[in-house]
């Protein structure tokens, strides 16, 4: 083959690399444009929104009254209380529970898997206000409480923080149970074994060696929680009282009652913002790639 | 129910085209919009159904979600309703927005009207209360009897329910905090007097459970005796009642509010539509009213028309023995002061 | 790293089922202090089940386990003292390469300084010196199994267990860290128990091999008399090529097709009472009979048929079909004369088998030994 020859191959070949690029990259462009007009498009409408006053002029007096007024503050104070509590809440019974699921034969842990999945086929209202029955003054709970002489009078829990609580970390649960089960799963139990070998009584193997390893699975539950309850809105409408005001809720009256979309949209830009925040502090204090990046290569 | 009602309003429709097809007219028709369920329900067996058969007309009947979405429609210039059902509230702001048009009160006839219960873009439908209600177990029939018992939790051990926005609960704390009824809305047309009022609230605020957002909310509070005593609305406690709840309310101090019906701004049969509000108005037909649902007639006639059975008439919040009792709502301190207030009130909750 | 102070291993009738299965059927075992002996079997023999129970992961049913003069059955892995080389390393992943070979140390509560300074001898022994900061995943097949082998030795157990260590690395490297786990064996001293599948790492590495099948121990032995000698038809073929031809037991001499075989003294069968016996021809034992050779009177000899040949480098095997019909293969050097020498296919060519490396199995009837020509290790060598 003469040296021209060689070059056009070399050219050819370039070139159905770059088009085998670009139908590659094709395939994520109906995605793209979804995420641009579901999500983009309408975030910088809100945002176009938040910028004019009740007057209709442009001015930023919808922020500056959310730093001016001090139940602004704190509605996103009690947003940011609850979501904190709920995925605590969630840590706590949810570690335990993906332990479990995680030991158990393949066969009892996909029937467990179905009992936390369940929750999700059921309207998420049904289930508030199934809440709602168990908790209440004269509810399940309280009932069967003082039946049994367990306490005295009613507790308190519904209608307050406590019923807002319980409810979203029930619903919460498996946004955080699925991500830590998946990575509990990956974790190889010779790792266990050799920590024992090497000395490790059962408490500092998990320790030292599952917790740490289970670790980016817990994290990523928790985003997933913490960013979910940011949103929050029927669980606390419904078992709060009313007392339990969320952004989401506010946002809520103002566009409702009010229909004033200039400052529900800089609530929403602000919640936004705050999330990505927590996205980013996340992001940086945990190390999350180098958590992550640990996982792999486990195996030989 | 669904199929129920289609039924009839087939009925309805089959006899309305006979008649204006004997008439030799072209068929004519408007479209109702109100809130859905039993209301609603009420609402097209005593006046929708009769007035169309009289007016030989067909009216269509559909559910929407409030004057956000008459809004929406108005802005976009197509509005498929000719009516709207909603509450005086709304009404007032929608009258301020310019979303409803102005009612001919030429053709519309107020005059035996009960107090306060029309504007100028909205005529009232039926006449509702804001009461105290509590639970007869707790407190037998020697319930509340003012405002100031309802705050009193010495003499009224027990928790409370109040509404979760201001609408309606400013006017009962003053009360309590000593104004006299006719004297609120003077004393409420300043900041200082609204913060007088929510002074007041925040007094009680240890002691309520639950603060309260629908009128099924409120309800099922009583049915489920979650609290020992709510404010709320007067025809929620009675089904609630009928239902079994041990709730038993009073009319004393309650405040009088309205349902009304306007017209929205670019509705397609505007004309039509003014003269089946003045037919809905006649005393001839809210007289049917208060057998479908204990919401008073907006027409005090009914009352003189001897068709309505006594008993039933003295439960009514309109009965003017029931009427002497009550507040009427100020439309007018709302739509100066209800932004305002909101913030307030939100403010006063969650400090 | 210093010499370890090595403990025996007393293994007493240690059974363990699952199920209706038996995984260990009553195995006696004694493993000398500061030996290198070699569980080998095939998989599911349950080798590795009986190293589980010596690192205390699996609990058997029945039986005593001593390390030394301790009674260490019922006690928990953690507190066995015991070092271990898994299969697949299990290095964990969210430590560095020091911090896994620091961990026994960490656990044991030893100062800061002086995990550092044994972990940079653990290195060196392990010729790993400068490894310390690496993550696990940065290093390769090999690297990894020194770093998990620097970490089962750093708190000088004095028992090494090594469940199949080699079995991921390709071929040169796993004959290079035959040596050298040889070679730390010999540097540390402490008993190590040893377990993988492949005849000829246990051969290589091992002072003695247990040979185990469903359960049982076979044979134990060193790995020249497990090779020369097997016990039963089952260890023949696993250790090694072999074929077995069945013999029968005539006035206490073994005969193949009628006429007497001579045999090594001391290998004679005195026992009457069993009907026959399998002799084993390997391979490289056979050599085509040449009758100008000195001793060709002490050579046993069967005729065949040269079927065909296979070169493989270092050697070539040619396979003749016995007058009997049995198949054996001959292995000869692959050298400029003995490639010459070979005879061509369809000739007829008589074999010889030395009297000294003529080992008959005993106490096996003819028709057990027929059945064997399709184990595993047989299969490979045949095109």
């Amino acid at each position: 083959m003469t040296a021209a020859a060689m070059d056009i191959n070399a050219a050819a070949l370039r070139r159905d690399e770059r088009r085998e690029k670009l139908a590659l990259f094709s395939l994520c462009a109906p995605a793209s444009l979804l995420v641009l007009v579901i999500i983009v498009a309408p975030v910088g409408w809100l945002f176009w929104l938040s910028l004019f006053n009740d007057a209709g002029v442009m001015s930023l007096d919808n922020y500056t009254r959310m730093f001016e007024s001090k139940s602004y503050t704190r509605i996103f104070i009690t947003t940011f209380q609850v979501s904190f509590l709920t995925t605590a809440l969630c840590v706590l019974l949810g570690y335990p529970l993906a332990y479990f699921l995680a030991q158990l034969p393949r066969r009892w842990a996909a029937l467990g898997m179905l009992a936390v999945l369940l929750p999700f086929w059921t309207s998420l209202l049904v289930r508030t206000y199934a809440w709602l029955v168990v908790l209440q003054r004269k509810g399940l709970v309280n009932q069967w409480g003082m039946e049994l002489g367990l306490w005295e009078a009613p507790l308190r829990l519904a209608h307050n923080l406590n019923g807002t609580l319980i409810g979203m970390a029930h619903i919460m649960l498996p946004f955080l149970v699925l991500p830590l089960y998946g990575a509990m799963k990956a974790i190889d139990f010779d790792y266990m074994k050799a920590a024992a070998n090497l000395g490790a009584n059962p408490v500092s193997a998990f320790r030292h060696v599952f917790l740490p390893l289970s670790l980016p699975g817990l994290f990523a539950g928790i985003i997933i929680v913490f960013v979910l309850c940011l949103g929050f809105f029927v669980t606390p409408a419904v078992l709060g009282g009313g007392k339990v005001i969320m952004v989401s809720m506010k946002i809520e009256t103002l566009v409702d009652l009010f229909f004033n979309f200039g400052t529900a949209s800089a609530l929403g830009v602000v919640l936004l913002g705050l999330t990505l925040l927590v996205l980013f502090a996340a992001h940086k204090l945990l190390q999350l790639d180098r958590v992550l990046g640990g996982g792999h290569g486990g195996n030989p | 129910m669904r199929n129920n009602a289609t039924v009839i309003h087939s009925t309805v429709a089959a006899a309305a085209f006979a008649l204006t097809f004997a008439a030799g007219a072209s068929a004519q028709s408007v479209t109702v919009a109100s809130w859905g369920g039993s209301y609603q329900a009420a609402q097209s067996k005593a006046l929708f159904m009769p007035v169309a058969a009289a007016m030989g007309i067909t009216i269509n009947e559909e559910t929407y979600k409030g004057i956000g979405q008459v809004r929406t429609r108005v802005a976009a210039n197509a509005v498929p309703w000719d009516i709207i059902s909603t509450g005086s509230g709304g009404g007032a702001r929608a009258c301020v927005e310019e979303i409803l048009i102005p009612l001919d009160y030429n053709l519309i006839d107020v005059s035996n009207f009960v107090a306060d219960t029309h504007l100028p873009c909205c005529v009232g439908s039926d006449v509702f209360a804001t009461v105290m209600a509590w639970n007869t177990d707790t407190y037998g029939d020697n319930g509340p009897q003012s405002w100031a018992d309802f705050w009193d939790v010495q003499k009224f051990p027990g928790t409370r329910s109040i509404r979760g926005k201001m609408h309606g609960m400013l006017e009962p704390a003053l009360m309590a905090d000593g104004v006299a009824p006719r004297d609120v809305y003077r004393v409420l047309d300043s900041e200082a007097g609204i913060k007088r009022a929510l002074d007041k609230i925040r007094e009680l605020k240890p002691h309520v459970a639950v603060w309260w957002s629908s009128g099924a909310q409120h309800a099922q509070l009583m049915k489920d005796g979650e609290v020992d005593m709510t404010t709320g609305w007067n025809g929620r406690f009675d089904v609630a009642k009928a239902d079994g709840a041990k709730v038993a309310y009073t009319y004393n101090q309650g405040l009088q509010d309205y349902d009304c019906f306007g017209i929205p701004k670019g509705a397609p049969n505007a004309g039509l539509a003014m003269q089946v509000i003045a037919e809905m108005s006649k005393a001839e037909f809210q007289v049917n009213l208060p057998k479908y649902i204990t919401y008073g007639p907006t027409n005090a006639e009914v009352y003189q028309t001897g068709q309505v059975d006594e008993s039933v008439a003295r439960q009514l919040p309109s009965h003017p023995s029931n009427a002497r009792k009550l507040l009427p709502v100020s439309q007018e301190w709302y739509a100066k002061w209800e932004k305002i207030g909101s913030e307030m009130y939100q403010d006063m909750i969650t400090e | 790293m210093q010499r370890i102070d090595a403990l025996p291993i007393h293994i007493r009738a240690v059974t363990k089922t699952y199920g209706a299965v038996y995984a260990l059927d009553g195995v006696d075992l004694e493993v000398r202090s500061g030996e290198f002996l070699t569980l080998l079997g095939p998989s599911g023999s349950g080798k590795t089940t009986l190293l589980m129970v010596l690192a205390g992961f699996t609990r058997p049913d029945a039986g005593s386990l001593k390390f030394g003069d301790a009674e260490v059955i019922r006690m928990p892995p953690h507190r066995r003292e015991v070092g271990m080389v898994f299969q697949n390393y299990a290095l964990f992943p969210h430590l560095d390469v020091a911090a896994n070979i620091g961990f026994p140390l960490k656990l044991r509560g030893i100062d800061k300084n002086d995990i550092h300074a044994r972990v940079e001898s653990a290195l060196a022994t392990v010729q790993l010196q400068g490894f310390g900061d690496r993550r696990i995943h940065q290093l390769s097949g090999g690297q990894k199994q020194r770093v998990a082998l620097a970490r089962a030795i750093i708190f000088e157990p004095r028992i090494l267990l090594m469940d199949e260590p080699l079995s991921a690395l390709d071929k040169k490297l796993r004959e290079h860290m035959q040596i050298e786990l040889r070679r730390l064996h010999e540097q540390l001293g402490m008993t190590t128990v040893y377990v993988t599948h492949d005849q000829r790492e246990a051969l290589t590495m091992s002072d003695r091999i247990a040979v185990i099948n469903h359960g049982r121990l076979i044979q134990l032995d060193d790995p020249r008399a497990i090779y020369d000698h097997p016990a039963d038809p089952f260890v023949a073929n696993f250790i090694g090529e072999s074929v077995l031809l069945p013999v029968e037991i005539i006035d206490g001499k073994p005969c193949y097709r009628g006429r007497p075989l001579q045999v090594a003294a001391g290998h004679a069968r005195d026992d009457k009472t069993t009907p026959g016996a399998l002799l084993m021809l390997r391979p490289e034992r056979l050599v085509f009979m040449d009758d100008a050779r000195a001793d060709a009177a002490a050579y046993n000899r069967f005729d065949g048929v040269v079927g065909h040949a296979v070169y493989q480098g270092e050697n070539f095997v040619t396979y003749i079909t016995l007058d009997d019909g049995h198949e054996v293969a001959v292995r000869s050097v692959s050298r400029k004369q003995s490639l010459a020498a070979a005879p061509p296919p369809g000739s007829t060519v008589t074999l010889g088998l030395h009297r000294d490396e003529t080992a008959l199995i005993p106490g096996h009837t003819a028709a057990a030994g027929n059945n064997n020509n399709d184990a595993e290790t047989n299969r490979g060598h045949k095109p």
